[in-house]
């Protein structure tokens, strides 16, 4: 067991640091609030073309897909580095993380060749189309209807709180193409096609973030199916399975702590329920980060990872809402004015508990899974 | 990074498994609250593990693991402090060890051969003879000692009291880590058996969710342990007593909660953890102390 980064570990980050500190502008921290913005979306295209070229945005893919093979730690510095930054990624986060990987295990080799390719050069933005207003963490509910007409798919239902969508290109859509979880099949959907409405929905999260989307008859073609029909939901299984220690929340969180805590002192305002509660909320970040390390480390070593992920990503959980709570109880400024990344820290962190299935989905499947008691009766 | 144990590491937590199995269960006809574990002692002495944090291929990492492991057992004994603060000293002591914190009254201490003495800021180490000491009642699960008269003190210097603090701290984690866990799979076992409205305890989620937020604190505390034994670093020391002393006040009362009337007989085991994890949460100022200390090496250091 060994707690060091080695050499070239403590270089890639390096690296990374450089990269970020030449190419975020002065003002990015202000930019940073409102993950979805126009503004974020277009500066994130330009950083993410920034980073293809400089080798930095899909390190980890296989050479033939534009990265040069390397292990889940060097996929995971990157992550925590970008994260820690305020994500400059923007929305591209995820092509990086479960689209691009899920499209190279399921794709058809058209569907990679014209997918993959403009996600490692940076250039295009994704969303996924999986809550619907009846389907949250019942997604396998969910009501969005493919019917086959000959040669094609007609898509007909809604997705809600879909991140990006205002400016995606494509969609990770989930649809059902008969009924039972035997019935969901995968559709990589072009957002321009006709049929296709969207519409932002104002939110706390900040400008541009999350959306209701409508298909009204959109027709597909067969080809655009991911894997076979009615296989649909173990490939999203996997793909939440890679997404749930996907961001390295704790980086941010932890950063963010140490910033507020800067401040107080600065203030003459670290007393002790300030110190109390800021060293619990640091603890936390801290077993967050080991746990999602350890998690890196069983991919690491090709491992199967099963129900710890989810241990990680409560981990995650309870550290953001301790971090939170501490900003808004010693240092409320933060979200009036004084500091955008704080803000947007705030905001985003409510999504911790929610996004890629909610907290108390991943606490059953530890009750069952990783403490081994016996299930609820449904 | 690499979270694989080295061979000589999987050596260890096996040589230490097989010797804890012998000690895994609480004798039925004890049903007092310091169950003292004289023959583990002895067989952890005869094994030289007392001294594996000074083995080079093991280390202060191998002996947190042995730490871990032996405090899920039953039994109390003084390990951790052997194992993990006295190959810190800048002197060689003979053990077992205690600590005594502002005159209180401390575990082993009637058979401790050295006393860290422990006045607010200064620490100093003391070897009492058999008279200065007195066994006392406690409700702790660990036998509890007090002083009867004042000690010879050598005090430590400044940096090492620091370093002192700073293993005391490793050592307290990486019990309260074996202890939280022991705790948890005991209750985990009663919520699978016990049955009330006609199903198992454990499918209510009521109960389900608070289970599964103490396992994630129970784990989060094992790794803070081990990364803090892994570096020595006072920062992560502080970090992991922190964590494990705020996450044993939440656990130690979900499962007795959990544990209902079962859990307040002797004759369930569930105190033999939770009633020592009860002294830890005193050790080193308890919460407040932790929290000072993570704001001296943590939040005064530059990220």
């Amino acid at each position: 067991m060994d707690f060091t980064w080695d050499v070239d570990q403590q270089a890639f980050r390096a690296t990374v640091r450089e990269f970020l500190a030449t190419h975020l502008p002065p003002d990015w921290e202000a930019m940073a609030h409102g993950p979805g913005s126009p503004s974020q979306t277009a500066f994130s295209k330009k950083f993410c073309a920034g980073l293809a070229q400089a080798g930095l945005l899909v390190p980890h893919w296989p050479e033939r897909w534009g990265g040069r093979d390397a292990d889940a730690w060097t996929a995971f510095i990157l992550a925590e580095e970008m994260w820690e930054a305020g994500e400059p990624r923007g929305g591209q986060y995820m092509n990086v993380n479960w689209i691009g990987p899920t499209l190279m295990r399921c794709g058809t080799e058209e569907q990679q060749q014209r997918y993959i390719p403009p996600m490692a050069r940076g250039e295009t933005l994704w969303c996924q189309g999986f809550s619907e207003p009846e389907a949250g963490s019942d997604l396998a509910s969910l009501r969005t209807r493919a019917e086959k007409h000959g040669d094609e798919y007609r898509i007909n239902g809604q997705k809600i709180w879909t991140s990006y969508a205002g400016d995606a290109d494509t969609c990770f859509l989930l649809a059902r193409t008969s009924p039972g979880r035997d019935g969901i099949s995968i559709f990589l959907l072009p957002m321009d096609t006709p049929g296709i409405t969207v519409r932002q929905i104002p939110s706390v999260i900040g400008e541009g973030d999350i959306h209701e989307v409508f298909f009204d008859d959109v027709p597909v073609p067969a080809s655009a199916m991911l894997g076979e029909e009615g296989k649909g939901w173990s490939v999203v299984r996997t793909a939440l399975s890679l997404e749930r220690v996907g961001i390295p929340r704790f980086a941010l969180a932890s950063r963010m702590l140490h910033r507020a805590v800067d401040g107080l002192k600065k203030a003459g305002r670290f007393g002790h329920g300030a110190v109390e509660q800021a060293a619990r909320a640091r603890a936390a970040c801290e077993a967050a980060r080991f746990y999602s390390y350890s998690i890196v480390d069983q991919r690491r070593h090709g491992l199967t990872i099963g129900p710890e992920a989810s241990v990680a990503r409560y981990a995650t959980v309870m550290a953001e809402r301790l971090v939170g709570e501490f900003v808004v109880e010693q240092a409320p400024e933060a979200l009036a004015g004084a500091d955008p990344l704080l803000l947007a820290h705030h905001q985003r962190a409510i999504v911790a508990g929610i996004a890629s299935g909610a907290a108390e989905i991943q606490l059953n499947l530890i009750a069952t899974e990783f403490l081994g008691l016996p299930r609820e009766p449904r | 990074m690499d979270f694989r144990l080295t061979p000589d590491q999987e050596s260890l937590v096996e040589a230490i498994d097989k010797l804890a199995l012998q000690f895994q269960q609480k004798p039925t006809e004890f049903h007092g609250f310091a169950l003292v574990g004289d023959d583990l002692e002895r067989e952890l002495d005869e094994g030289g593990y007392f001294d594996i944090a000074q083995v080079p291929e093991l280390g202060p990492l191998a002996a947190a693991l042995a730490v871990e492991r032996l405090a899920r057992l039953p039994f109390a004994s003084e390990f951790a402090l052997s194992m993990l603060v006295r190959p810190q000293l800048s002197i060689q002591v003979p053990r077992p060890l205690t600590i005594v914190e502002n005159g209180r009254p401390a575990r082993f201490l009637t058979t401790a051969k050295t006393v860290l003495v422990i006045e607010g800021d200064s620490v100093g180490i003391a070897h009492p003879s058999v008279d200065a000491v007195e066994p006392v009642e406690s409700i702790y699960a660990y036998p509890m000692g007090r002083l009867t008269r004042t000690l010879d003190v050598e005090r430590l210097s400044d940096a090492d009291a620091a370093n002192v603090r700073t293993w005391i701290r490793v050592a307290l984690a990486a019990e309260a880590s074996g202890l939280l866990k022991a705790s948890l799979d005991s209750t985990v076992e009663h919520l699978t058996l016990r049955k009330q409205f006609g199903r198992p305890l454990g499918t209510f989620q009521a109960l389900r969710h608070r289970m599964a937020e103490c396992a994630v604190l129970v784990g989060g505390v094992r790794w803070l342990a081990l990364k803090a034994a892994g570096t020595g670093d006072a920062g992560d020391a502080a970090l992991a007593a922190s964590h494990a002393q705020e996450s044993a006040t939440r656990i130690v009362y979900e499962v007795h909660q959990m544990f209902g009337a079962m859990g307040m007989t002797l004759e369930a085991s569930l105190h033999l953890w939770t009633y020592r994890l009860k002294l830890l949460l005193s050790e080193l100022g308890g919460r407040g102390g932790q929290a000072e200390a993570v704001a001296k090496y943590v939040f005064d250091k530059k990220e």
